[in-house]
Formats: structure tokens, C-alpha cells, sequence
């Protein structure tokens, strides 16, 4: 077979006996045409491509990117820590070169979980791309350039909430329309925290968006969004659900859209995020996305049966307008009076409700965070979750972020002592990540 | 009463074994004539039937093991032959480089074994007439997925028998294996389908030795699985039979080796050029994880798992750069038998005084290369084997590390790491007896070498039983049953009763069916169920059926053989 003219790693884990439950979508079931299609390809022959058995993440991996209420064992089952893992792995061989791309194509998947952990939504319960970002950050520079494209029909309101206002991760999400789908967030005016401001960026496709629209999305907002922020990774969260079989959407993708997506975007890291028509498309855009990762031709792929229609006029004018808005928030990001957008005070205060739909939870979140001109400000997050409609303790989170500056931490310091007398709270947990340090205790009444 | 001849036709040296009921009682060896095979076969076979007691008394069977599809594969010798695929969806097939002509042609399959394209029957027919007008005879047919569902494969079948009766016979991908992987497909029927002349002229040769030295029929030949067919059916899988030569010598290590059942060991055979390591895991060798790779083609025939070095007691040994090189290459035999340059082998001559050739020219060689390295030429030997020591530890270490990297896809079996670490060496071949017990001391395990190692391929030959494998896949959402071994494709009745007891119970039967339908044996042998995999097919929010595949087979079976005692010289241990 022709030798791939890019050393690829695959970090191929199905996970083959877990599942959410027995006809949940995220069940056993749903890479095993994949695997069938990519073994009978025999494209793990592949001269140039390495498959990678996935190793397991530990606590630690999880606690850089995630506060998980109560903890982290409490939450993640084995599964997650493999799919975590496994993300790593495929990070550290494109690190150590000993592959140019690495493809993660595992599951379970994770860009709908926040940075506060009180169970599953949206089939996400740890989030595999913060993770491996936390990881690089500490291997390989603590100031390393990271950009994300989450091109999953799905809006990554999980990996947007926990990159919301970091200052070295860009965030660019292309996803259907949240008005017409979970978790009915990703609109263009979502563009991040007063620490980063527009480097949130949000492409909502409205249904019925194809190919072309994906594309021109991708090749007239993304990839010079790129150009400028020039990111030392690019990760891309390979969501399948655009396509046009999915059960749960209403995009018309295709697998070749996919691959021609990929080739395009060149992402260092590619993985899977959701996709649910498990037989007339994943086995098909997965080996598309790894015939483009590996530099050879995916024209060849193509899904039986009749393809998509072309999408109306109205909806590519709607791709346009967004495009151009997006186009305009770039270009005057710098610009952008920032009190405006956030108000003028020492702290930017937001209200939150976030519903976890697969675990039946209901969180009511409020933020603090600090506006600082030396860094991106600490967070204070206060954090109530009712399961299945039973009242649920209160529990807050004082998030110290990478590079902070002094005043900040001891600001961050202050709080969490404050916190740790207030009585209502239930446990108090402390986030440092430049320190590695992961604090949890038990609020005291005096 | 059980009465065998193993025969191994080797590189070198032709060897043969006679077993009786587990008892080594004769071996014989002659030098291989790689241009008649068969006088090599005759030679030796008289050589140890003079050695039988009563030859004519009792029937023999006769288990042969030749180079003869390994090297007609390695030197190109195949008759030309075509590939037509239908290849479907997926990878550019232009990208699969096959080298080999291969004709595409429409028609697919999907992975589920649905028909998505029909063939064109108009488009077959001038594709066979193209490869018709360009001389080629020898045909195979390979559909992807064709395993899911064989129906276009047999189609073209029936269209070649019909209209192309000149095509003398044609190997059809979805009979030589059940397993998935295209590429491989292709490449394993179209080297199947180009030494398939070869081996029915060779199988019509052996089989004139029948009725001589009271052997009878049945004959059977050695596979590359460690297990042996019947001669008749090598003609329908002649690729079986490649790469016999390391699974007989890994079958001789398993019955003349020390080891349990829960040993994890490893065999070196420590040949002149190479060095062939397999691995034992409870006893039983390891298989590679698609199939055999041979001459750089990678096929699906199944295979022990083997990983050959440049490394043995012929390498090449250079003085370059402040180091010692060993290898991969061999010039020539060693010094002391009069080869070009110095080798491992000399290094041994000189330190151990072994009465083998020309000490003295060895010992000029390592005194002139040791003024090079500025060493003496005592100190050069024992460096040349410290260094061939450490190269194979760490050629143990890197196949290892190898067979413990290799992904696994479920929860349970990552969590559950089941690494490896040998507790023993088991070593053959000319050099083993000095290498061995250092390169285990540098490991810190255990070691033995091989009794009668000369004739173990042979040994190993004799004690082998036929192995057969069968695939069945049923998938009761879409009603549909196939075992493409047998070419049977059938609809499930009353699919909501199909469980894994009855998938289990068809799938032993099969292979009990095939079992006897290919002569490996007269009557139902005592299979296993592998592989099993069992997936509920979930769609809309309830369960529409489930998918079943497992695998029935007929593993090698381990037969120890008992050697006279004067025959035995066991390693010393340390
Ligand atoms: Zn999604
Ligand atoms: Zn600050």
C-alpha cells in the first residue's frame, strides 16, 4: 500500500464493553462498524501509520482541567480514564514526533464537560481535549499556544466554559445552530471572558448546511483566525454528527466534507468527539479523516446510497452574515472596549443554569471573575446542583489560572480561606494549575 | 499404534524424524537440493527407513515440511496471475500499489455484508478477456467485505467456469480466511492462485512416494500455524504451506522443550545468518496478530508469531567507529572454515579452543582486527560476545515490548494488562549451546537447550495434527448467517431465538463438517470457540437484533516426544 506521506498515530480505543446505558447512543455498538471498516481498509497497514494502545490517565490528568464534585472517582468511570488516556497518548507521540498527526478516535467523548464536574451531559462527562491540553501545558511549555476547532454539530459549550477566559487557548467552535439543537448554546456573540476576549468564537451553522457551508466557514473565518493566532498546536475536536445521516441532527455533511475539513485544517490532534448514524457514516468519515490526516486520497470515500442536498439560499446567506460578523469581531478584537462588554468593575459577575441532561442534573452557577490588567483574573465559581429535582448541597470553586499574577493569587488565597468559614458550602475546592496543586475541604461553620 | 516420519526440507539440510507413539526412535539427514525437491524427500525418507524397525509391518504416516511455496514466494517464481476486485467505496485502489496486476471492477458490499452496488456482468466478462489476452492463467477474485457476504466472489466464480473455462482454477478471497482486511485478501489469493500449478504438480510427485516404505495415504503437509493438511486440500490453500519451516521448529521446541503450562518462555533458534525468536505464553505459541508476512507481502494465512534477526553465528563482525558491529549481514561461513571475514562463530573457536576448522587462521583474523580496535585477541573474542549477547537481550526486549503495546479495545482488557516477562530460554541451532546460557544469564532466567536441535524441525513435523478454522458471523437484525470458509450464506429462521449457545453449537458443527470434508480427520475432532465477540444492534431506541462472530478451530495440538536417554545433552544451568 502506498506509504502515507505523513507518519500518523492512531489511538484507536472503541471501547467495546461500556456504554451509558444498553440503548443509549454511547453504547458498545457504536465504533464497531468503524473498526470493521478501518480493519478491512487495512488501513492499519498503513506504511506510516502506527496504531498506539492508549495508556490511562490518572487523577491528576483530571484534576489540571476539572473540579469534579464530589471528586474525580466519584464521577469517572474506567472508560473515561482509558478514552483520556488514550488522548494523551496520541498528544505525546505527535510531541515527540514520533508521528507528524495523531488521530484519538475513541470514545467516550467529552467536549460537553465544563470545568466543574457533578456528572454527565451531553454523553460528556470528563472533557478529553481540556485534559490533554493541561498535560501538554505542563510537559511541554506552560506557554504554549493551543487552538481547538470543534467541529462537532454540537456545540462545545464544555471545552468553551473551561478555555472561556484563558488568554493561551483559542476556541473556535462550528456547530448547528444552537436555536434548533442541544445544548442551545454557541451563538456568535459567545466570544470569552474579559481575560480572553475573542478567542471564544463561535461559527453557528443553521440545519440543513453542508459541505460548502462547512467549508466556507472553515476556509474564510478559521483558517485565517489561525494564521493570525499562530497556534504551536492544533487540536481538532472531530465531532461526526454533522453528518448528513445523523439521527440526532439535521446537518448535511458528508464523509469527503470531513476529510476535505481535515486536510484543509491540518490539525495536529485530532479527537473523535460525538456521531451517532454508526453504520451509514462514522465507519465512512473516519476512514476519509484518516486517509486526509495520513496525506493520501479520501475522493474514493463515499457512503452508499444518495447523497445530500445542496442547502437553500437562505441558509448559505445566514453562513455568510455569520462569517462576515465574525470576520469583523476578529479584525477589531484589539479594539474592543472591554468595560463596555463587561462592565467597569473590579470583578465580571455572571448567572448560569447548566443542565446535565444524561445524569438529570440541574446546576445554578454564579462566576466571579477578577478584571486584571497584569492577567486573566481568578475565578470564584459558586455552585448549587439539584439531581433528579432533589435539592443538592452548595459547593464553590476558587480557580487560580496559568501565569497569574501576585495579586491575583493572594486574592485567590483570600477567597479560599473566606470560603472554607462559610457554612452553606458543602466542600470548597482550589484550583491551581501552575502549581499543580488541587485543594479540597470541607467548609466550617464558626 | 501411531508410527510418523516428519520430514523438514530446509535451507541446508533436509532432516528427517521417526515417531512412534511419542518416542523419538530414528532421525536421518540429507543436504537439500532446492532444484529437486523431491529426490531430496526420497533420499531422506530411505536414509530413515532403514533406520525403522519393521517398515513394512505397520502403515506410516508421512508429515512434510518443504521450502517449496516459501522460496517459489521469495524468488519470484510464481506462474503470473491477476486479481479482479471489487473494491467498493474507501481507499483509491490505484492507492493499494499492489505488485501484481489487479483489475477493479464495480460491485460492493458493505460492512454489514449489504449489497450496495450490484456487479456488471458485461464488465467482468471483458476484464477476464483483457487478462486472457495478456496470458494469464492463474486468477483470483477478492470482494471487500466479501467475508460479510461472498455473493459477488461466487458470481464471477460461476461466470469464469461458464465462459472462461481456460482460467484453470481460481482462488476466491473469502476461502482462504474469515478475517477482515482487504489488502491482505488480495495479496493472499493472488500469491494462493500464483503457486497453485506448483504445488499440485508437487502434491502429484509426493504422492508417487505413497505405498513406498509402507507410507500410506493420508500425507500431510506442514503449515505455517503449526498445524498440518491434508496433501488433496493444499491444492484449494497452497499459501498454507508457506513459512512451515520456523512453525515446525517452534513445534519442535514445544515437544522436546522443559516447560509447564504456565510458562511464559521464549524459543531462539540461532541459526547461521539469523536468529528466529517465537514466544510461549502458558505453553502455547504465540500467533501473529493478521497472518503471515512473507517476501514483504502481508497475507492473512495464519501464522506463529516470529520475529527473525541478522544476528547468528555467521555475521558479519566490523571494527568501525571505536565499535563492535555484529551483523545483520552474513558474508560467508567463518573464518576458520575458510570465510572472508570474522564471525561470532571464530570469536567461540579461539576462547573455547572448539576443535571446529582452522583455529589458527580464526585467531590470526581476530588478532589483526583486534590491532584495529587496539584489543587483544582474547579480549576482541570476549567482547564480540558480550555483543552478541546484548544484541539479542535487546532483541528479546524490543519483541516484548512489541507484544505488550499491542492495543487492545475493551475497558476491561486495558485495565487488565497481561505483560509479559519469559521465565525461560529454549534455544536450538548450531550456536545455541554457547550462547544460550549467557544470554539467559544477562536476563537472569532460565534456560534449555534443545536436545537433538538438528532434528527438531523434523520432530516438530512429526508430532504436528491438522488444524482447521472456521468463521461464522450471524447477524439476526438483518437475519443473515455466513461462514465463508464453506461459502455457506443462509437466512436466520426465527432469529429472536438465536443466541450464543446456538451460534456456538453452529459454529463447532461446521468445523467439524469442514474438518472431515478436507480430510484433516476421519471423524469430529475436539474443537474450540475463539474470538467471540457479541454486540446487541440497537436502532431507534430498542434492540433489533444481535451481531455474533466467532471463530471454531482446531488449535496445534503440543505433543511431547520422549528421546532415548543417549541422546540427551541438556544445557548445563547456572
Ligand atoms: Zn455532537
Ligand atoms: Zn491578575
Amino acid at each position: 500500500m502506498k506509504r502515507a506521506g505523513k507518519r500518523l498515530g492512531l489511538v484507536f480505543f472503541p471501547a467495546f464493553d461500556w456504554a451509558i446505558s444498553a440503548d443509549h447512543p454511547e453504547r458498545e455498538e457504536r465504533l464497531l462498524y468503524t473498526r470493521d471498516q478501518i480493519v478491512e481498509e487495512g488501513l492499519l497497514d498503513l506504511p506510516g501509520l502506527v496504531e498506539f494502545k492508549p495508556e490511562i490517565a490518572n487523577e491528576q490528568d483530571i484534576q489540571r482541567a476539572h473540579i469534579c464534585i464530589p471528586d474525580v472517582k466519584s464521577v469517572c468511570t474506567k472508560s473515561h480514564l482509558v478514552a483520556a488516556g488514550g488522548t494523551i497518548t496520541a498528544a505525546h507521540k505527535v510531541m515527540n514526533r514520533e508521528v507528524d498527526r495523531a488521530f484519538a478516535l475513541l470514545r467516550p467523548p467529552g467536549h460537553h464537560a465544563m470545568r466543574l464536574v457533578h456528572g454527565s451531559r451531553g454523553f460528556c462527562t470528563i472533557n478529553n481535549e481540556a485534559i490533554i491540553i493541561e498535560h501538554l501545558r505542563h510537559t511541554y511549555g506552560t506557554r504554549m499556544k493551543i487552538a481547538v476547532v470543534d467541529t462537532d454539530a454540537h456545540h462545545a459549550d464544555g471545552s468553551q466554559d473551561i478555555y472561556y477566559n484563558d488568554p493561551d487557548v483559542l476556541h473556535i467552535c462550528l456547530h448547528q445552530d444552537g436555536r434548533t439543537l442541544y445544548p442551545g448554546t454557541g451563538a456568535v456573540n459567545e466570544l470569552g471572558g474579559p481575560g480572553a476576549y475573542a478567542l471564544t468564537l463561535n461559527l453557528p451553522l443553521p440545519p440543513q448546511s453542508g459541505d460548502s457551508e462547512m467549508l466556507y466557514g472553515l476556509e474564510q473565518f478559521v483558517l485565517p483566525v489561525l494564521a493570525d493566532f499562530k497556534p504551536d498546536i492544533i487540536i481538532n475536536a472531530a465531532g461526526q454528527d454533522n453528518h448528513y445521516s445523523d439521527p440526532l441532527t439535521n446537518m448535511n455533511v458528508t464523509a469527503r466534507g470531513y476529510a476535505r475539513l481535515t486536510e484543509l485544517l491540518q490539525p495536529d490532534i485530532v479527537v473523535l468527539e460525538g456521531g451517532y448514524s454508526i453504520e451509514g457514516a462514522l465507519p465512512y468519515v473516519n476512514v476519509g479523516i484518516i486517509l486526509a490526516l495520513a496525506g493520501l486520497d479520501y475522493t474514493t470515500v463515499q457512503e452508499p446510497g444518495p447523497g445530500p442536498a445542496e442547502a437553500p439560499a437562505a441558509v448559505k446567506e445566514a453562513v455568510r452574515r455569520n462569517v462576515g460578523f465574525l470576520q469583523e469581531v476578529w479584525q477589531r478584537r484589539r479594539k474592543i472596549d472591554l468595560d463596555e462588554v463587561f462592565g467597569p468593575g473590579p470583578f465580571y459577575k455572571r448567572q448560569r443554569h447548566i443542565y446535565y441532561d444524561t445524569d438529570e442534573i440541574l446546576e445554578k452557577q454564579q462566576e466571579e471573575i477578577r478584571r486584571c490588567e497584569e492577567c486573566s483574573g481568578y475565578r470564584v465559581i459558586i455552585s448549587a446542583a439539584a439531581k433528579q429535582r432533589r435539592a443538592g448541597k452548595m459547593v464553590a470553586a476558587v480557580i487560580i489560572p496559568w501565569h497569574a499574577c501576585k495579586s491575583c493569587r493572594k486574592g485567590a488565597e483570600e477567597a479560599f480561606e473566606r470560603l472554607k468559614r462559610e457554612g452553606q458550602l458543602e466542600l470548597v475546592y482550589l484550583q491551581d494549575v501552575e502549581k499543580d496543586c488541587y485543594n479540597t475541604v470541607p467548609s466550617i461553620s464558626v | 499404534m501411531s508410527r510418523i516420519i516428519g520430514i523438514d526440507v530446509g535451507g541446508t539440510n533436509t532432516n528427517a524424524a521417526f515417531v512412534q507413539d511419542g518416542n523419538l526412535i530414528a532421525i536421518a539427514s540429507c543436504p537439500t537440493n532446492h532444484q529437486d525437491l523431491l529426490s531430496t524427500t526420497t533420499t531422506v525418507l530411505e536414509r530413515i527407513a532403514s533406520n525403522i524397525p519393521h517398515p513394512e509391518e505397520q502403515s506410516l504416516r508421512l508429515h512434510l515440511s518443504t521450502t517449496l511455496t516459501t522460496n517459489a514466494i521469495m524468488e519470484g517464481r510464481g506462474e503470473p496471475a491477476a486479481v479482479i476486485i471489487t473494491h467498493g467505496p474507501g481507499v483509491n485502489p490505484t492507492d493499494l500499489e499492489f505488485p501484481f496486476p489487479s483489475f477493479p471492477v464495480a460491485g460492493a458490499i458493505d460492512h454489514r455484508g449489504r449489497e450496495t452496488e450490484p456487479l456488471n456482468a458485461e464488465e467482468v466478462r471483458q476484464t477476464l478477456q483483457r487478462i486472457r489476452r495478456n496470458g494469464i492463467r492463474a486468477l483470483a477474485v477478492v470482494g471487500k467485505f466479501s467475508v460479510r457476504n461472498p455473493s459477488h466472489e461466487l458470481e464471477i466464480e460461476e461466470l469464469v467456469r461458464h465462459e472462461f473455462p481456460e482460467f484453470n482454477a481460481v482462488t476466491l478471497g473469502h476461502r482462504l480466511s474469515g478475517r477482515l482486511n482487504f489488502p491482505r485478501r488480495v495479496v493472499t489469493a493472488f500469491l494462493n492462485a500464483s503457486i497453485f500449478r506448483l504445488q499440485a504438480e508437487f502434491a502429484s510427485m509426493v504422492k508417487g512416494i505413497s505405498g513406498r516404505y509402507g507410507i500410506q495415504d493420508p500425507i500431510f503437509l506442514l503449515k505455517a500455524d503449526g498445524g498440518t493438511m491434508y496433501l488433496p486440500e493444499s491444492l484449494v490453500r497452497p499459501l498454507e504451506t508457506v513459512l512451515s519451516g520456523p512453525a515446525a521448529s517452534i513445534m519442535g521446541a514445544l515437544a522436546l522443550g522443559e516447560y509447564s503450562e504456565s510458562h511464559t518462555a521464549i524459543t531462539l533458534d540461532i541459526g547461521g545468518t539469523t536468529t528466529e525468536i517465537a514466544v510461549l505464553v502458558k505453553g502455547e505459541p504465540l500467533g501473529e496478530r493478521d497472518g503471515a508476512v512473507i517476501a514483504n507481502y502481508r497475507t492473512l494465512v495464519p501464522a506463529f508469531f516470529t520475529r527473525s534477526v541478522g544476528l547468528g553465528g555467521d555475521s558479519q563482525i566490523r571494527w568501525s567507529d571505536g565499535s563492535l558491529q555484529i551483523g545483520p549481514e552474513r558474508e560467508g561461513p567463518p573464518v576458520a572454515l575458510g570465510g572472508p571475514c570474522l564471525t561470532p562463530t571464530d570469536a567461540v573457536i579461539v576462547l573455547e579452543d572448539v576443535p571446529l576448522g582452522d583455529v589458527k587462521k580464526a585467531r590470526v583474523e581476530l588478532e589483526r582486527v583486534g590491532r584495529e580496535a587496539g584489543l587483544a585477541a582474547e579480549e576482541l573474542a570476549r567482547r564480540i560476545i558480550a555483543a552478541f549477547c546484548e544484541k539479542a537481550v535487546r532483541e528479546i526486549g524490543l519483541v516484548l515490548k512489541y507484544l505488550n503495546n499491542i492495543p487492545v479495545y475493551t475497558v476491561s482488557e486495558v485495565l487488565a494488562p497481561r505483560e509479559l516477562k519469559p521465565e525461560k530460554l529454549i534455544g536450538m541451532g548450531g550456536p545455541a549451546g554457547y550462547f544460550l546460557p549467557k544470554i539467559a544469564a544477562a536476563m537472569g532466567i532460565d534456560y534449555q537447550v534443545l536436545p537433538c536441535a538438528e532434528a527438531a524441525n523434523a520432530i516438530g513435523a512429526a508430532v504436528s495434527r491438522p488444524t482447521v478454522a472456521i468463521n461464522l458471523r450471524a447477524d439476526t437484525a438483518l437475519g443473515k448467517l455466513v461462514v465463508p470458509e464453506l461459502d455457506l450464506m443462509e437466512d436466520i429462521q426465527r432469529a429472536m431465538l438465536f443466541d450464543v449457545r446456538k451460534a456456538r453449537r453452529m459454529a463447532l458443527e461446521k468445523a467439524a463438517d469442514f474438518a472431515v470434508r478436507t480430510g484433516a480427520y476421519q471423524e469430529a475432532p475436539e474443537i474450540e470457540i475463539g474470538d467471540e465477540e457479541v454486540f446487541n444492534v440497537v436502532r431507534g431506541f430498542y434492540t433489533a437484533g444481535k451481531i455474533f462472530s466467532l471463530k471454531a478451530q482446531v488449535r496445534p495440538g503440543i505433543n511431547r516426544v520422549k528421546i532415548p536417554y543417549a541422546w540427551v545433552q541438556y544445557g548445563k544451568k547456572e
